[in-house]
């Protein structure tokens, strides 16, 4: 047996605070004899009796502070959906500055390739006798090499730092 | 995501939005319905996670997340059995980490003497037995209990609020309420 039809009585004489001395000794009587109804009057006091001590104890906030924070909450979540689309642009800005980068370089890595400019460097570098010669040739070449480190190093931060800076 | 910055609302010309159409009630039929149901949601809540502390906050979530949901409530019954469901999704994604502590919560009801002047002391062990004896049940258990005996929910709000069938509630039911009767006798030898 799961239930008993006297469950009910039992529980509305633990809610009305009856239970157990003014149950009555008929229903006393049930209980001592049923086990369904046992177990509800052992469960239902202390069930009953902590939930009114919690209730007691409770110091919520008051409801006009619980709709203020959610009113604050709910407007911020609507600002942030509001900025998601200029979130994506920005994104896509940078996307494109790392892009340009990149096809710059590799076209300062062509030209530097088509004029043998690396050639001529790798020649002073395995050739050391003329260490005159590779200090005024190679410097010069170099120059092209460096404004593209430059370029990558320093202007490309800046370049995102622009982008997505708040203000 | 970086917090949105007031030059960026200024810039957009965001306007904050109206909190009536936001919400699923005007402010004054949430202070109504906020005062008939905050104390025995935080009482649930507390109980449930066994932290008096995570149940403060917990509470705020519960009512925030209800005023956004787009639910539709025929009446006040299953605007609570709503807000209910919702507090026990919140508890059991809490009790992930666990924090049952009986004698927090006892010590929390403390300083609310009964105004009929009972035993205090009975009342006390009473209750940090229960808190023991509740901590060594699922929270499923847990939940049918609460809603069951210290709520007062019939059979069917029990089962919108758990989002279980009205039909398997009373097998579980039974089923709970004697593993506690036994928690309970046990710790009272």
């Amino acid at each position: 047996m799961i239930e008993c039809p006297r469950e009910a009585d039992v529980f509305e004489a633990v809610a009305f605070g009856r239970w157990p001395a003014h149950a009555g000794a008929e229903l006393q009587a049930h209980v001592a004899g049923c086990e369904v109804c046992r177990d509800v009057a052992a469960v239902a006091p202390a069930l009953h009796d902590d939930r009114q001590a919690l209730v007691r104890a409770s110091h919520p906030p008051t409801a006009g502070v619980v709709w203020w924070r959610a009113t604050i909450r709910a407007r911020a979540e609507a600002t942030r959906t509001a900025m998601q689309p200029i979130t994506l642009w920005q994104g896509v800005a940078a996307a494109s500055i790392v892009g340009v980068i990149a096809a710059l370089s590799g076209g300062l890595w062509q030209w530097i390739r088509t004029t043998d400019r690396v050639g001529a460097l790798v020649g002073l570098f395995v050739n050391r006798h003329d260490a005159a010669a590779f200090a005024s040739v190679g410097l010069e070449q170099a120059v092209f090499v460096l404004l593209g480190v430059v370029a990558c190093l320093v202007l490309a931060p800046v370049a995102l730092y622009l982008t997505l800076s708040d203000d | 995501m970086r917090d949105v910055t007031l030059s960026e609302l200024e810039r957009l010309g965001v306007e904050a939005p109206d909190v009536d159409a936001t919400f699923q009630m005007d402010e004054e039929a949430f202070r109504l319905f906020y005062d008939r149901t905050a104390r025995p949601v935080w009482a649930y809540l507390a109980r449930m996670t066994g932290d008096p502390r995570l149940a403060d906050d917990l509470l705020q979530e519960a009512y925030y997340r209800f005023l956004r949901a787009r639910a539709t409530h025929d009446d006040d019954a299953h605007r609570k059995n709503y807000l209910f469901r919702i507090a026990t999704n919140l508890a059991h994604d809490a009790r992930r980490r666990p924090r049952l502590d009986a004698a927090a919560l006892v010590d929390a009801a403390g300083d609310a003497a009964d105004p009929r002047g009972r035993d205090v002391a009975g009342d006390t062990a009473r209750r940090v037995d229960l808190g023991r004896a509740m901590s060594r049940l699922k929270p499923r258990e847990r939940d049918l209990l609460w809603l069951a005996y210290a709520q007062g929910s019939s059979h069917g709000e029990i089962a919108e609020t758990l989002g279980l069938k009205t039909s398997s509630i009373k097998m579980l039911l039974f089923r709970a309420r004697r593993r506690l009767a036994a928690l309970l006798r046990e710790h009272r030898r």
